[in-house]
């Protein structure tokens, strides 16, 4: 009789599970970010990424459904291998260093403002759409702020016959970083405050 | 008597059932219109070791040009001819960021900007990239009718009939990177109509739109490179 009744409620949280299990998406997302194709600037480049940015999670909960994105290790890949692109040499931080580090011309402290997810279900058109918005803000060899830049990146998927929505998902991500990493690479120098600092960095240089 | 009048509803039952999967058949082919325009008659000339790249374009806001679709265009120029295809996967990744969607040249003027970057222009001129075929397009399901059940027929099958239209248009524009010239488009529009029939086990009887696209475009292709 016990048994009986120990079977059947095992049997309902196995049930009550796969239902859970049912109404959420968890992706994980894993990618190779190509080098970038960029002339190399001569400095050291301090990058500080927080324990909140390397362990980024985004999750949504809407119409009963959960939806959790986690690309902090992606994202934190992606940058690295961007400055590593751009400049002669990338030091990685969880916090800016309160004095003066010798070797470093340029901190990049990265923070994630915002990511927004649309489904096909919701929209009209037949994508996966994600936006990611982060704020980069670059300070010189003293600490001093430089500038606060916000690029938002956008990644989109089409929907595959039979195709996952967590593959979708994957796949609309991992767009969206290497969108990112296309506006870090061609806008950084473009940003007239970095563009003034690095001509003050070559004309010290000349003079020394 | 009895057994020989089961006997012939079963073939009556095959028979029709024959008739109909045939006329569904004839419904699935699918048609095609290619349109081609080249800038000269003469074939476009490659060294040995100069290479194409084929690539899709996804800079615009409802479609993307289906990776799938410049694969197959890929692989069905370098099989059958002596080309030198290089993957657009790989090509993208070693030219990081210069041909991603938010940035790649829509046109030869800004292909002229991408190429004054020394960086870019040393490594196209090192892969020996002679030729860039943009491929802008996609396929798309125009129309759908009809439902289908599974499992709850007696014979626990599918029960029910399903259509739907599918029609691809590309359009592919060669690029010659020695001199920054176009030489050609080709465009390809195909449409056909899909049947899933649920007697049972479903029967699906699906038209290759994006298929006879991808022969389409590839068969006009081979026909612009002397491939020596």
């Amino acid at each position: 009789m016990v048994t009986t009744l120990k079977k059947k409620i095992f049997a309902s949280i196995i049930i009550t599970q796969l239902f859970l299990m049912g109404c959420s998406t968890h992706v994980v997302v894993i990618s190779e970010h190509p080098t970038a194709l960029i002339k190399v600037l001569p400095y050291k480049i301090g990058l500080v990424l927080d324990n909140s940015f390397t362990d980024y999670s985004f999750t949504r909960e809407k119409d009963e459904e959960k939806i959790t994105i986690s690309l902090g290790k992606s994202q934190s890949e992606l940058l690295n291998q961007t400055f590593n692109s751009m400049f002669q040499g990338v030091s990685e931080f969880t916090v800016k260093p309160i004095s003066q580090i010798k070797p470093i011309d340029l901190y990049v402290s990265v923070v994630v403002e915002d990511l927004q997810l649309s489904l096909p279900r919701e929209t009209s058109v037949n994508v996966f759409e994600i936006w990611i918005k982060y704020k980069l803000e670059i300070f010189d060899s003293k600490g001093s702020s430089i500038h606060e830049w916000i690029i938002s990146s956008y990644g989109r998927t089409q929907t595959r016959f039979l195709g996952s929505q967590e593959r979708a998902l994957h796949q609309a991500t991992n767009a969206a970083l290497r969108d990112a990493g296309v506006q870090i690479v061609t806008d950084f120098y473009q940003v007239p405050e970095i563009l003034n600092w690095i001509n003050i960095k070559k004309a010290q240089k000349n003079e020394s | 008597m009895k057994a020989r009048g089961l006997g012939e509803v079963v073939v009556i039952c095959s028979f029709s059932l024959s008739m109909l999967i045939i006329t569904f058949m004839s419904g699935c082919s699918t048609s095609t219109t290619i349109d081609e325009q080249k800038s000269s008659s003469t074939k476009l000339s490659m060294d040995g070791e100069e290479k194409i790249v084929i690539m899709g374009r996804r800079h615009g806001n409802s479609y993307e040009t289906e990776p799938g679709f410049i694969d197959c265009i890929g692989n069905k120029i370098s099989r059958s001819e002596n080309l030198n295809v290089v993957q657009e996967k790989i090509f993208l990744d070693t030219f990081y960021p210069w041909f991603e969607p938010r940035i790649a040249p829509l046109n030869l003027n800004r292909m002229k900007v991408v190429l004054d970057n020394d960086v870019v222009a040393k490594k196209i001129r090192k892969l020996k990239i002679r030729y860039i075929v943009w491929v802008d397009g996609s396929t798309e399901t125009t129309e759908e009718s009809g439902s289908m059940t599974c499992g709850m027929a007696p014979s626990g099958g599918c029960f029910g009939f399903k259509s739907w239209d599918k029609a691809s248009s590309y359009e592919a524009t060669v690029w010659d990177l020695r001199g920054l010239t176009e030489k050609g488009k080709i465009k390809v529009d195909s449409k056909g109509s899909s049947y899933l029939l649920g007697v049972g086990p479903p029967i699906p009887l699906i038209a290759q739109v994006q298929g006879v696209a991808c022969e389409g475009v590839s068969d006009r292709l081979k026909g612009f490179f002397d491939n020596g």
